[in-house]
């Protein structure tokens, strides 16, 4: 579904991703781990061009999204990001939110997107939050409608960066919830997260980065209880 | 005469006889006409030279376009060339040469203000916008949306709420300089108040008269701010 081709990023003098060859399939639940610094946010950020990498190629779909000739506006209505400070549209109520995209993108009508976004807050919870403005919201809620948001859109996968970081630890369960029912719907997640037990619940394949490199990836069995590299095994003794 | 009677004599030749308070508001009419339109083309005029040098800022440096770039040009030549002369040189030059043979000065002014208030609240919506979180853009580019709807739709709007008391310190200061439209002989207050003076040799009443109008309206004005941007700021609050 997403292939990464020798992925190299770089911010002036500092090369943040050294030549990253991936490949992720439909239905697969990626879970990228690293310490930070690492380049898993700019890699995960590249993956929908808001990062323009600086060599290599990605493709979606068969499309090369990375070709200055695709229109990467059309590529991006199939991919949902979640972002770690949420990011929802400040002068806009909690419906609005949701609705934007898809109506001003020609997906649905005003009338369709409204239905959907009722639909879709009613799944995480929030109804009657509706007409609250963002800054009414707690961190939780907020991240539960940035998820809502990104699937009004009916994207064929789901990006998420840090989606638990800026949240109150009492706040992280809800969003992790809303995350792993979406995982057993069956939608293709690419997740970069510090959550090693959500890593090992609901990921099919962990990567550890490291200096812009995949140092390591398996399943998250086999990586949790084995690690190979010697890397791998010092961050893990600090974060487990 | 006692002072008493010289004081009344000045105000009633300055604005009783010969109906003349009412030419006093006619001019203040124009004045505020002037105003009105100038604002009107200043921000929309702002608005465009914002966005687009906000756009050519924000491109990397190798993903610029030819037209992108001469655009910025213009905006930014624009900017420094309004900046740097003064109003009324760029109102003599309109009414004077550019715009000679035209008898209608209101649309002259209106349009001179307004080109000028454009350079100024180019700098100022540029400031809005630079000062939205960059992840509100992140965030509707991700769905999607074009840069321009994300602008239009999301970071405009807010941006507008940020600069809303230097918009109106702006529409203040317009406000004030339209006095000098009285080069080009365009009858708004000021010009009133000086024609009135030299029919009937009192310069106390027409010119302290004027200032208290003049610092009425701007008093109006900040009150009226003070509501909108209290309206406005609903969404800031829990």
């Amino acid at each position: 579904m997403i292939g990464v081709d020798k992925l190299s990023k770089s911010f002036g003098q500092n090369q943040v991703l050294n030549g990253i060859t991936d490949h992720i399939a439909q239905g697969e639940k990626v879970v990228i781990i690293g310490p930070s610094g690492s380049g898993k946010s700019t890699f995960l950020r590249c993956l929908n061009l808001l990062e323009t990498p600086t060599s290599g190629t990605i493709t979606f779909d068969g499309t090369v999204i990375t070709d200055p000739k695709t229109d990467i506006n059309l590529v991006r209505r199939h991919m949902g990001m979640v972002f770690q400070h949420f990011n929802l549209f400040a002068n806009k109520t909690v419906r609005q939110n949701i609705t934007l995209a898809p109506v001003r993108t020609g997906l649905m009508s005003q009338q369709e997107a409204d239905a959907e976004a009722d639909r879709l807050l009613e799944r995480v919870g929030l109804a009657h939050r509706a007409d609250s403005y963002p800054v009414q919201l707690s961190g939780g809620q907020k991240q539960r409608i940035a998820i809502v948001r990104a699937l009004a859109m009916r994207p064929k996968v789901m990006l998420f960066d840090e989606p638990t970081s800026a949240l109150d630890p009492e706040m992280v369960g809800e969003v992790l919830e809303v995350m792993r029912e979406l995982a057993h719907e069956g939608m293709t997640m690419v997740v970069v997260t510090h959550e090693m037990g959500f890593a090992r619940e609901v990921g099919t394949r962990v990567l550890f980065m490291d200096e812009g490199k995949i140092l390591e990836q398996n399943t998250p069995e086999a990586f949790f209880s084995n690690p190979q590299e010697p890397r791998t095994r010092e961050f893990l003794s600090k974060v487990l | 005469m006692d002072w008493k009677a010289k004081l009344w004599l000045d105000f009633y030749q300055s604005f009783i006889e010969a109906d003349r308070w009412l030419l006093y508001l006619k001019g203040l009419g124009v004045a505020v006409q002037v105003t009105l339109g100038a604002l009107s083309i200043g921000v929309v005029l702002g608005v465009l030279v914002a966005v687009v040098r906000t756009f050519h800022d924000q491109r990397p440096p190798g993903r610029r376009s030819v037209v992108l770039g001469l655009l910025n040009l213009l905006c930014k030549t624009y900017a420094t060339v309004i900046r740097g002369t003064p109003a009324m040189v760029q109102l003599l030059i309109m009414g004077f040469v550019i715009f000679a043979g035209s008898r209608n000065l209101v649309a002259i002014a209106i349009l001179t203000f307004g080109i000028n208030s454009g350079a100024y609240v180019s700098e100022i919506v540029r400031g809005g916008i630079m000062s939205v979180d960059p992840g509100q853009m992140e965030a509707g580019r991700s769905l999607g949306m074009s840069y321009a709807t994300v602008m239009g739709q999301v970071v405009i709007p807010q941006a507008v709420k940020n600069i809303l008391p230097a918009l109106g310190n702006e529409l203040i200061t317009l406000f004030k300089d339209t006095s000098i439209v009285t080069v080009i002989g365009l009858r708004d207050i000021t010009k009133v108040a000086i024609q009135i003076q030299s029919k009937t040799y009192q310069a106390f009443m027409p010119f302290f008269g004027i200032a208290v109008v003049y610092l009425a309206v701007v008093m109006a004005l900040t009150w009226l701010l003070g509501i909108l941007e209290r309206r406005l700021r609903a969404s800031d609050r829990r």
